[in-house]
């Protein structure tokens, strides 16, 4: 049988360059064999989509913070303004603290190894701040949200490069209350 | 030649922590007349000070660094057992070997080598032959005797020669438990050291975080890193620890509660007191006259220098700028604190006076300094600048106005430290892997390591005010 299919191959090619004479070679448009899909009806076992307000009422609050539902932003070297690509991570963070205005929120800044233990304090403190502040421009409750600078003591991630430091030099969002 | 021995007996109680002022409380028997005396005349000298401090506020307490003065030849033969004593001779080189290291670090003392002994004839304390010392250049001669007890008390011995005049210069007796026998070692330096003038240093201690797997605790260790005593044990962060002027407290950050807060330890008591509420509260610095801390704390919504009275707890609030103003630290004399501030864009020295105003800027080339040390001198404030990624010491010399680098190519380095005689400096640096803690001379020489374990960093080194 596959002795006849090559030869029949063999042989279409020899009538396709005969008929094409000269020209260049074309290859014919090999027709894929229609495969039937044979498929089992779908039963509905996936776990439905929780909405947010499931999510939150079923989850601990450790639960919450592991599955960073507020999402940490990142900060440039040696500075503790709000870049422009992390005010969208602020305003969602800031839509879901409205949405359940009973939680407390510990906002903690970190610094990249690149300074001194005293002053990277300090500049924790005002990265933490300038999250708050922005927060509160959003409408989120001063009075539910605290600050706390850890300088460098706490890296997310060890290493000696840009991309590095660019993920320790954050701001976190930690649910206290909810 | 007639020696007229002038001996001292001293008891050394058993240690730890409580063995720290061993300044005061090693020989209490013997010397609560001097103790009475000793009290007497630092009132006179105070009052003293604070009449001259009225006539001209000018006047500067100013320690004696003799720089470029020759160092003195010392000669320190192998120590010699008592007649009764048994031979114990970890002890005795223990003891050797921590005096020689203590002579050596001095900067005033300078030891003949010990292949020159092999010059001259074999060191007899009964019948010393001073010229032969004095042929390889000797001048001064320390003779040592241990005497071990079968209770585990040792008894040390120096009588302390000048080599050309043949003179017998003073004695001293120390006894102790023999796990002391380092300590000893340096009470015999700092009887040195006062001898000819100086500041003692060697039973000074050096306060610092060390990192294990259990997390950042403060810890006392002696000045050349032997001996370190946990001090707290409380499983939270625990940073930046500074001492009292009395050397009886330590001030620290602890992030208990979710919030860095100020803790007080006290080392006799052994109790804890938090001094802070309210935002981050860190870097205190003692004032020399032991009644006001300085520190950093953001209670107010930004980080500012408070000064504190420590009697009253009465605050007072130095720093009015919406910049980072972190890192006081008194001047020895008390009227000027040097700062870190943010204020015209990158963080810079400033000292101001001790009421907060006449700011001046001492740093003024490079983007980024930190971390002011006042030497107890008065002459010198060491600092950390980064340059190009970077962290070095520098030293700005506010006599001749000029810088010098101390550190370089060597990894990270931070948070210089004095030693009470302004000449040498504890920093960490993370130049061999992770940071450890090095002592190295005001001009950057001698550097060693006295840390290998876990990570240590943020060392202070008590400040013997008294």
């Amino acid at each position: 049988m596959k002795k006849l299919v090559v030869l029949f191959v063999v042989l279409s090619f020899a009538i396709l360059f005969n008929a094409c004479g000269k020209k260049a070679a074309k290859v014919a448009p090999v027709r894929e064999p229609v495969v039937e899909k044979v498929e089992e009806p779908v039963t509905q076992v996936e776990k439905p989509v929780l909405s947010e307000e499931e999510i939150y009422q079923q989850k601990t609050i450790e639960e919450l913070n592991k599955d960073q539902i507020l999402k940490k932003i990142n900060f440039d070297f040696d500075r503790y303004q709000i870049r422009e690509d992390m005010k969208p991570i602020l305003q969602d963070n800031a839509n879901w603290m409205l949405k359940f205005a009973s939680v407390n929120v510990l906002i903690e800044g970190h610094c990249d190894e690149r300074g001194t233990i005293e002053y990277n304090i300090a500049l924790g403190e005002k990265r933490a701040e300038a999250a708050k502040n922005y927060l509160a421009s959003l409408g989120a409750k001063v009075a539910n949200i605290k600050i706390v600078s850890y300088g460098k003591s706490k890296p997310l991630v060890q290493g000696v490069d840009e991309a590095t430091y660019f993920q320790n030099r954050r701001a976190e969002f930690v649910i206290t209350k909810k | 030649m007639k020696i007229k021995p002038t001996q001292q007996s001293c008891e050394v109680p058993y240690g730890g922590i409580r063995a720290l002022d061993s300044k005061f409380k090693i020989c209490s028997k013997k010397l609560t007349n001097f103790r009475i005396c000793y009290k007497a005349l630092m009132i006179l000298a105070a009052l003293a000070l604070f009449a001259s401090a009225l006539l001209s506020g000018q006047e500067e307490i100013t320690i004696r660094i003799k720089e470029g003065m020759p160092m003195i030849p010392v000669a320190l033969p192998e120590f010699q057992f008592a007649e009764t004593s048994l031979p114990n001779n970890e002890i005795k080189n223990m003891i050797y070997e921590t005096l020689w290291k203590d002579l050596e670090f001095s900067r005033v003392f300078k030891l003949v080598p010990r292949e020159h002994y092999s010059y001259i004839s074999r060191f007899d304390p009964g019948a010393i032959n001073f010229k032969d010392w004095a042929s390889i250049q000797a001048n001064i001669l320390i003779s040592g005797q241990l005497e071990t007890t079968a209770d585990e008390r040792i008894i040390f011995s120096i009588k302390v020669y000048e080599v050309n005049s043949a003179r017998f210069v003073f004695g001293r007796n120390f006894g102790g438990k023999k796990d002391l026998s380092r300590m000893i070692a340096h009470r015999v330096a700092d009887e040195m050291m006062k001898h000819f003038g100086e500041k003692p240093l060697f039973t000074s201690k050096i306060v610092y975080v060390s990192e294990t797997d259990a997390g950042q605790e403060v810890y006392i260790m002696d000045y050349d890193g032997f001996r370190p005593t946990r001090i707290t044990f409380n499983n939270y962060i625990d940073i930046l620890p500074s001492w009292s002027a009395d050397s009886e407290k330590i001030i620290y950050t602890a992030y208990r509660r979710l919030n860095p807060d100020l803790y007080m330890f006290d080392i006799y008591s052994g109790k804890t007191e938090m001094l802070s509420a309210g935002g981050v509260n860190y870097a205190a610095d003692w004032s020399p006259n032991a009644e006001q801390i300085v520190y950093t704390s953001s209670k107010d919504g930004n980080t500012e220098i408070y000064l504190r009275d420590m009697k009253t707890g009465q605050e007072k609030r130095l720093t009015f700028n919406p910049a980072i103003d972190t890192s006081p630290c008194w001047s020895p004399n008390g009227r000027e604190i040097a700062f870190t501030s943010q204020r015209n864009g990158t963080p810079q020295i400033y000292v101001m006076d001790a009421e907060g105003s006449n700011i001046r800027r001492i740093t003024t080339e490079g983007s980024y300094h930190d971390s002011a040390a006042w030497s107890p001198d008065g002459m010198r404030i060491a600092y950390v600048s980064r340059i190009e990624g970077r962290f070095d010491i520098y030293v700005y010399n506010l006599k001749s106005n000029s810088i010098i680098k101390l550190t370089e190519n060597a990894g990270r380095n931070e948070n210089p430290s004095w030693s009470p005689d302004a000449r040498h400096l504890v920093f960490s640096s993370n130049r061999n892997g992770r940071y450890q803690l090095y002592l190295m001379d005001y001009d950057g020489r001698n550097v060693r390591q006295i840390t290998s374990a876990g990570e240590n960093k943020m060392p202070k080194w008590q400040k013997l005010y008294k």
